[in-house]
């Protein structure tokens, strides 16, 4: 036999045992199917602790006015500082007056002044406590927009009514220096006083009277109550 | 012309020439020595990757544990999330259900006030009325008295009078000035009363 046929063998048994040795050991048993990693979504029930209904409650309050000749019932909202604001025929010609709050506590107050040219009324707790404070709105109110009306009808327990802005009237043959809003929620005696928020939380307007009629809400825009925050444009009540 | 080396009929393969000869075995030895050297090299690369299959394989064992615990653990994580939710609807029904109770409660209590405040002024009115009222009972009662001291004075100056004796006209009429201002008093003192009792009609 000759050298070279031996060493082409000799290649190619070279050669098979470097393939065989290249070989790697096919892997293991296959992997489980993946398991499904969805998860089924649930929401959460609203807290209502946390909720723009609970928060608006917190900050309206129940006015009683013990006046000269009559018994006012109505509502307000408490700002920071201990101030509150209402309307001015809740507290008119007041001797005592006090306020009630959604969860039962009752606070005396004193009449700070009332606005001669708009039916609000700015009253200064008596007493130093911490009551959640409402948040006014800077900017005007468009028609449209959904609010919620918090008051005291008829002097019963808080509630919470909502509706939307439907727009503005002239408030000259009401009394009022400027348009008011006219909103689309049944108030009744006893929810003057009460604010009206936006749907962010922030007071746009003072509820104080009725347009019969139409069964509408109206308010005084916060633009006039800012305006009347100023204690020097406000005047003593009336005396007894 | 190329020369034979053997019979190829008879079996015999011609062998090449001797130079030719040493090149096919010189070739021959490089490529045994490339093959040699091209195992070994293949062989250690197959042994690597062995390795690392290996290792992979071993990971991927790992990972599936680990995902199995995960895929656990979340599910465990579910149930109790579930649970959470149920119980914080079960709380906030139950709050809404308490803030209700408060609520109705606070009315109580704020028209208990509210009563109490009329039944304060009404008492105020009262205490009002009865004094004025206890005023002008005391005035009619000492008008009455004067009045019947006045009486009794005038009688008896008409029977001096009548029976010839000086009568003291001047004060006879002095006193009956007196008991008019008493009766005029007891008269405000009515009207007063009458007011009272009238603001108290209105308020009530």
């Amino acid at each position: 036999m000759s050298s070279a046929p031996r060493a082409v063998r000799w290649l190619l048994l070279v050669g098979v045992v470097g393939l065989l040795t290249g070989c790697v050991a096919p892997p293991g048993e296959p992997l489980t199917a993946p398991p499904t990693l969805e998860v089924e979504q649930r929401a959460l029930p609203e807290v209502a602790a946390s909720s723009l209904e609970r928060r608006a409650q917190e900050v309206t309050v129940r006015v009683r006015s013990l006046g000269c000749e009559q018994f006012g019932l109505g509502s307000g909202f408490v700002l920071p500082g201990g101030v509150v604001v209402t309307n001015r025929h809740v507290v008119d010609r007041p001797r005592e007056v006090t306020i009630n709050t959604w969860d039962g506590r009752s606070f005396p107050v004193g009449v700070v002044g009332v606005a001669t040219d708009s039916d609000l009324a700015l009253l200064q707790l008596e007493d130093d406590v911490d009551l959640p404070v409402a948040e006014l709105r800077t900017t005007a109110v468009a028609a449209g927009e959904e609010v919620l009306v918090v008051g005291y009808p008829g002097g019963g327990a808080a509630e919470v009514a909502t509706g939307r802005i439907l727009g503005s009237v002239d408030g000259t043959v009401l009394g009022e220096p400027a348009e008011v809003l006219r909103i689309e929620v049944s108030v009744t005696q006893g929810s003057s006083g009460g604010p009206v928020f936006d749907r962010s939380g922030r007071v746009v307007g003072v509820v104080f009277a009725i347009e019969v009629d139409a069964g509408v809400g109206l308010a005084v825009p916060v633009e006039t109550v800012l305006e009347r925050l100023d204690t020097e444009v406000l005047v003593a009540p009336e005396p007894c | 012309m190329p020369i034979e080396h053997g019979d190829p009929a008879a079996g015999v393969r011609p062998l090449p020439p001797p130079a030719r000869r040493r090149w096919v075995v010189v070739v021959l030895a490089v490529l045994l020595v490339l093959a040699v050297t091209a195992a070994v090299i293949a062989g250690l690369v197959a042994a690597d990757q062995r390795e690392a299959a290996a290792d992979w394989q071993q990971r991927t064992t790992t990972l599936q544990q680990q995902l199995d615990e995960v895929v656990e653990e979340r599910t465990q994580l579910a149930v109790q999330r579930d649970e959470a939710i149920d119980a914080l609807i079960a709380s906030e029904s139950d709050v809404a259900a308490l803030e209700d109770r408060v609520r109705t409660l606070a009315e109580e209590k704020a028209r208990a006030e509210d009563t109490a405040t009329t039944v304060s002024v009404e008492r105020d009115v009262f205490i009002e009325l009865s004094e004025v009222v206890t005023e002008a009972t005391s005035s009619l009662d000492t008008c009455v008295t004067r009045l019947f001291e006045l009486q009794e004075a005038s009688v008896a100056a008409f029977n001096a009078a009548a029976a010839g004796r000086q009568v003291d006209v001047v004060a006879l009429n002095a006193r009956a000035e007196t008991v008019t201002g008493f009766c005029e008093q007891a008269r405000s003192a009515v009207a007063e009363a009458e007011a009272a009792a009238d603001r108290l009609r209105r308020s009530s």
